[in-house]
Parts: structure tokens; C-alpha cells; sequence
């Protein structure tokens, strides 16, 4: 609601500031950012185009403190990172982070329900009250609470990707990243989950989508795009070819 | 908190290993050697042990017995200087030599002692007659005989009280040996005594000391037997006699005897337990390998639940968790078949040759310990957690933007 109206300062949840990342492998380096400056602010639905080998991954990997940057500085809600150590910036991770994956990375081992659970076993949280938050996180992802006791190999694609995402937000993170969510899916499936983004956004979420597909970044509200290791520029999303608009 | 998740970790071990049934088993065989080796070879050779030294306890804890050394000959004045020996309670010379009895059919190898009788039942305490009566002083010719002469292997009775027995046995005479036969009359039959160390009272024939001289034609004494008044005096009485006597005689008490067969034991406890930490060493090992190997596997899957929010140190425990949880179930395998086992080893028996014709059979049960279970215990979780530490060092170090891009 907030940033409907520009009189008030809106919240940075994240900016970075010249992010550069160069990639060594012995001898040969690789960069792959080239220096980013950016600031999401609370609230904000974005996407991230960019051909492959862009940076996009990257990037996401560097906004979500997955990984580090060679120079430039991360500040998630008005912390600077690169001070913390790696426990510090588990927590942080675990907390104020969801992440959504192409490939869903859903642990086949374990049951859905499981699944679901695994960001709030390092809260310490018991586990009756894990089942109630990964069902809650569940039927808001999928509407479907009957998958809880399978195994995610037991789902179609679009449903994997829905329980990746009840995963995602169980904790309640403020910011949701998500690196291709519908590179695997079909249509219906990829509208399934775009619908859940857009609503988890309306409920507050920070949203950031990696894609290759407009159809899914005319959905956001702003969409960067990514070449070279450089945002070239920012483009206004066209609703009326919004996935669900079609 | 750290509780709660712990239980976590061990139930997402627990699935880990079970999906993955074949690697753990035999991992946890592997493991499961250490222990079961340790546990049934030590108790075996400590059940051993304890055998043989309160068998050599048995034999009497106060007694002392010296013998002269080389050409030496014990006389009349050093009884007289042993028995001035302060803590000496009786000391008396004897004569001893081998024979041949026949009993039954078979000829059996026997222990003749010519030794005031009463000292040796004062001494022994295990001993004991079974019937008749220990013989005066002066009648030579009446014989005390163990329990194997007086009976057949099977039982039947070979000499009863009056009987006549005559003992075959070699004399020197002018450094040529000559067979020599005498005969004695039985006048007891000590009860059974079993065991069998250093002194055999079950083929042992106990006659009174005046029959070493006038029977057997002995001149010199085989030794001076002494009983002390206690077994706290035993070591002093034993120094004292080897300062008056340095180099001329040899002095043994049946203490010093189990002191060095305890401290045999203890040595080949010891090296027994130094080649069963090979085993140990290997399943160090095997676990490294597999834990390696699963780490690897999941490397995509431990880049998730760092992303999830995992610390590096919650991934470490998590994966060590798992090789501990195999040690665990490794080790509770290992010692209970190396306690079933000890009892089937032990009841084989083991036999000791220690001649030509003397074969002792010795039968003793397992001593298992609390020690023994905690050092198998303690070392099989060691195993465990050396052989996970590594591999889980290197799971919670990895970049997690690394492993989510691993195929
Ligand atoms: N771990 C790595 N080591 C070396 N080069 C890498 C590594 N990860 C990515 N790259 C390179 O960095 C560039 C950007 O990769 P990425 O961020 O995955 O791009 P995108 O997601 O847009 O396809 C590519 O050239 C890629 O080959
Ligand atoms: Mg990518």
C-alpha cells in the first residue's frame, strides 16, 4: 500500500552497490557481474530478463547471500553482509530468504510435508507446530494439504513447484528470490505459479523472478534487464501479456 | 532448542542410512569387527588368566619353597638359618622326584614328595583327604596319593587304602641312571583338587620325609619348603632368604609365580588389544569412504538446506551424526557377538603342553567387564566419529551457490 503513494520513503530490502563477480578457476576468469548497483524496495514484485550467461544466476545468488561478491557491498534490510561471518548469514538467509529453484530441489528422500518443514528445523521450532506452519505454507502455495504425506517424486512437475514454494515462504521471509521457477513447467503450471506469486506479493512478499519467459515478467511490476554482467536497462511490464491475462 | 534438533538430525540420519541399506550394512559390519574381536579375545584371555592365577593362589599363598642352584647342597644349618628368619612359621626340607604309576591299564607320570605330610595339607588350604589318614612321621613306607592315582580316567578305583603301590622311577647312581622300583603302602587319597600349575596334587604321591633317605635312597635335599605366618610376609621372607643366599639358591613363592602370570596375561591382553585396534583403524577407514561417497552424492542436497538456512556446523552434525549412528548400531552388534563369542571360544578350552606327556587342558569362563565393554564401546564410537569428521568438515564447508549448480 505504501508505494502507491510517494510521500512516503519506501523501505530498501535490498540494494547492492557495484557488485562485481569474476569467477576463478585456476588461471582463466570469468566475470560474470561487472559492476550492479540496485535497490529493491519492500513490497516490490520484479523480474530479471537477460539471455543465458548473462549474470542472472548469479546475481540472484549474490542477492540471496548464497554467495559472495568479488567487490560491492549487499545490504539486506539495512545490514551490510560482508561483515558477517557464515553463521550469521545462515540465520539471515533462513529468516528474511525464500528461495525458489527451476529445478524445484525438493529432497525425494523425505515426504512433502518433510520438505516443507526443513527451513524451520534450524529455528529450533517444535514439531507440532512445524506441521501446522508447513500445512498453512501449503494450502497457501497449493491449496492442497493431500500431498503432505508423499514423496515430491510422487508429483507432477507444476506440483513440485508448488510444495518448492510452500517451502519457500513456511518461514515467512520477507523477500522471496526465484531463479526460473517455470523454466521446467508447462503452461497451466507455470500460470499456477505466477498466480501464487502475485497473491504472496499482495500479502507483502518482495518478490524477485529470474525468467526467461515475458510472459511471465509482464506479470511483475518491473523488469531489469541483464547482459554482459550489466543492467542495461529497465523496462515498464505490458499486463495485457501477463500469462494470466491470456 | 539444540536438543530438539538434534532429534531432528537423528531422524533425518536415521532415513539417510536406511535409504541407503547396502552401504550401511556393510559399513557396519566393517565396524563391527573392532569391537567383536576386542571384546571376545580380551575377556577370553582375562577369563584364562584369572583361571590359571587363582589356580597358583590356590596352591597356597604363604608358601615358599627353595631350591639349591647349580651344584649347590642345602644343609643342616641353613634350615636352622630360614627358621630364624623373622615371619618364617614352619620351614622343612623335602626330597622330591618323577616316577611311573601304573593305574589301570595306563602308566601315568607322578610327583613323588618326601615332606613332612601335615605341612603340605597345613599349606594348602584347597587340600584335602578324601579317606584314610596322614601317616607318622616315621612310617616311611605309608604313602598319601592324589586323587588321578588313586582313581582310573574312568572312574573305577586303581588303589584303596592298604593297597600296595609300587613307583618306578630313574636314580643316578655314579652319573648313570638306573631304574629303580619301590613299593608303598596307601594310606590316604587326597580329594580331587583339579587344576594343574607348577604343582599337580592330583598325581602327586606325599610320603613322610624320613622316606626320602631310607626308601628312595635320596642324599641330598631337593629344597626347604617354608609357610610363612602370612601372606603380607612372603615378599620380605623371599628377600631376606635371597640376600643370605645370593646366587646359591633359587627362591619361588606360589605369589610370585601369579604376579608373573599376571603380568603375562596383562602383556598378551595388550597385544591382542594393540592388533585388534588395526581393525579399528580400517573401519576408520571404511567409514571415511562411505561417508566421502554419500557426501558427494548429496552435494546438491546439502547446498539446499544451507540455503534453507542449515549453519555449516548443523551440516557437520548432521552428517556425523550419520556415522555415528552407524558406530552406534556397529558397536552394539560387535560386542554382543564378541560376548557370544568369548563363551563359545573359552568352552573349546585351551590345552598347554608342558612335556612330553603333561598336557594341561585348561576350561575357563569368558571374563567379561565393564571395562572391557566401555574401551570396546568407547573405541568403536571413536571410529565413528574419526571416520565422519572429514567427510562432514568438508560438507559444511561447501559454498552453497556451488553445490546448488552441481549435477
Ligand atoms: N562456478 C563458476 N565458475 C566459473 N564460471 C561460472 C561459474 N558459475 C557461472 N559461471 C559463468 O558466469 C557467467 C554467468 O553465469 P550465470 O550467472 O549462471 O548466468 P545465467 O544464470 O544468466 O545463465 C557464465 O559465463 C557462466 O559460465
Ligand atoms: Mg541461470
Amino acid at each position: 500500500m505504501l508505494r502507491r503513494h510517494g510521500v512516503y520513503m519506501r523501505r530498501e530490502v535490498v540494494v547492492l552497490e557495484d557488485i562485481v563477480k569474476i569467477y576463478r578457476s585456476g588461471s582463466v576468469e570469468t566475470p560474470a557481474l561487472r559492476g550492479i548497483s540496485l535497490k529493491i524496495y519492500e513490497g516490490e514484485f520484479i523480474a530479471i530478463m537477460g539471455p543465458s550467461g548473462s549474470g542472472k544466476t548469479t546475481l540472484l545468488n549474490i542477492m540471496g547471500l548464497l554467495d559472495k561478491p568479488t567487490s560491492g557491498r549487499v545490504y539486506i534490510d539495512g545490514i551490510e553482509v560482508s561483515k558477517l561471518n557464515s553463521g550469521e548469514i545462515a540465520r539471515i538467509r533462513n529468516y528474511k530468504i525464500g528461495f525458489v529453484f527451476q529445478s524445484f530441489n525438493l529432497i525425494n528422500r523425505l515426504t512433502v510435508l518433510e520438505n516443507i518443514e526443513i527451513p524451520l528445523i534450524p529455528r529450533g521450532i517444535p514439531r507440532p507446530k512445524r506441521i501446522q506452519m508447513a500445512t498453512n505454507a501449503l494450502i497457501r502455495a497449493a491449496g492442497d494439504p493431500s500431498w503432505l504425506p508423499k514423496k515430491p517424486n510422487q508429483l507432477s512437475g507444476g506440483q513440485q513447484q508448488r510444495v518448492a514454494i510452500a517451502r519457500a515462504i513456511v518461514g515467512e521471509p520477507p523477500i522471496l528470490l526465484a531463479d526460473e521457477p517455470t523454466g521446467n513447467l508447462d503452461m497451466a503450471s507455470s500460470r499456477i505459479v505466477v498466480k501464487t506469486f502475485q497473491e504472496l506479493n499482495k500479502t507483502g512478499s518482495t518478490i524477485v523472478v529470474i525468467t526467461h519467459n515475458p510472459e511471465v515478467a509482464n506479470c511483475t511490476e518491473k523488469i531489469y534487464v541483464l547482459r554482459d554482467g550489466r543492467l542495461i536497462g529497465e523496462v515498464s511490464p505490458d499486463p495485457s501479456k501477463c500469462i494470466l491475462n491470456m | 532448542m539444540f536438543l530438539l534438533f538434534l532429534i531432528d538430525i537423528f531422524r533425518m540420519a536415521v532415513k539417510v542410512l536406511t535409504e541407503r541399506k547396502t552401504r550401511a550394512i556393510l559399513t557396519i559390519a566393517g565396524i563391527a569387527l573392532g569391537p567383536f574381536a576386542l571384546v571376545m579375545i580380551s575377556s577370553v584371555i582375562d577369563g584364562y588368566g584369572d583361571y590359571i592365577v587363582s589356580q597358583v593362589q590356590g596352591l597356597g599363598q604363604n608358601t615358599i619353597v627353595v631350591f639349591p642352584s647349580g651344584n649347590n647342597k642345602l644343609t643342616e644349618n641353613d634350615l636352622n638359618n630360614i627358621r630364624s628368619i623373622p615371619g618364617v612359621k614352619r620351614a622343612e626340607p623335602f626330597y622330591s622326584i618323577q616316577g611311573q604309576v601304573k593305574v589301570g591299564t595306563e602308566t601315568k607320570i607322578v610327583f613323588i614328595y618326601a615332606i613332612p605330610p601335615d605341612l603340605v595339607f597345613e599349606s594348602i588350604s584347597g587340600l584335602e583327604l578324601e579317606k584314610g589318614s596322614i601317616p607318622s612321621e616315621t612310617e616311611y613306607l605309608k604313602a598319601i596319593i592324589g586323587h588321578k592315582i588313586a582313581y582310573t580316567d574312568d572312574g573305577s578305583v586303581a588303589y584303596d587304602l592298604g593297597d600296595v603301590l609300587t613307583i618306578t622311577y630313574l636314580k643316578s647312581v655314579n652319573g648313570r641312571n638306573e631304574v629303580k622300583r619301590v613299593s608303598v603302602v596307601v594310606n590316604g587319597v587326597v580329594k580331587e583338587f583339579g587344576g594343574a600349575f607348577v604343582l599337580s596334587p592330583d598325581l602327586t604321591i606325599i610320603l613322610p620325609l624320613e622316606a626320602g633317605q631310607r626308601l628312595l635312597g635320596l642324599s641330598d635335599w631337593s629344597g626347604i619348603y617354608i609357610l610363612a605366618e602370612n601372606s603380607n610376609v612372603v615378599q620380605d621372607i623371599v628377600r631376606e632368604i635371597q640376600s643370605r643366599y645370593r646366587g646359591v639358591v633359587d627362591v619361588v613363592s606360589f605369589q610370585s609365580i601369579a604376579n608373573v602370570i599376571n603380568s603375562v596375561v596383562g602383556a598378551v591382553n595388550f597385544i591382542s588389544f594393540a592388533a585388534s585396534l588395526s581393525s579399528f583403524a580400517v573401519a576408520v577407514a571404511g567409514v571415511a569412504s562411505t561417508m566421502i561417497t554419500s557426501v558427494i552424492e548429496r552435494t546438491r542436497e546439502i547446498g539446499v538446506l544451507k540455503a534453507l538456512g542449515f549453519r555449516d556446523r548443523e551440516v557437520l552434525i548432521m552428517i556425523l551424526a550419520e556415522s555415528i549412528i552407524m558406530s552406534i548400531i556397529g558397536g552394539v552388534i560387535g560386542i554382543t557377538l564378541g560376548m557370544i563369542g568369548s563363551h563359545i571360544l573359552a568352552s573349546t578350552g585351551v590345552t598347554i603342553r608342558a612335556g612330553p606327556q603333561a598336557e594341561i587342558v585348561i576350561k575357563a569362563p569368558p571374563k567379561i567387564t565393564v571395562f572391557g565393554i566401555l574401551r570396546a564401546t568407547i573405541l568403536t564410537l571413536m571410529v565413528g566419529i574419526a571416520g565422519g569428521v572429514f567427510p562432514a568438515y568438508r560438507a559444511s564447508k561447501i559454498p552453497p551457490a556451488v553445490a546448488l549448480r552441481y549435477e
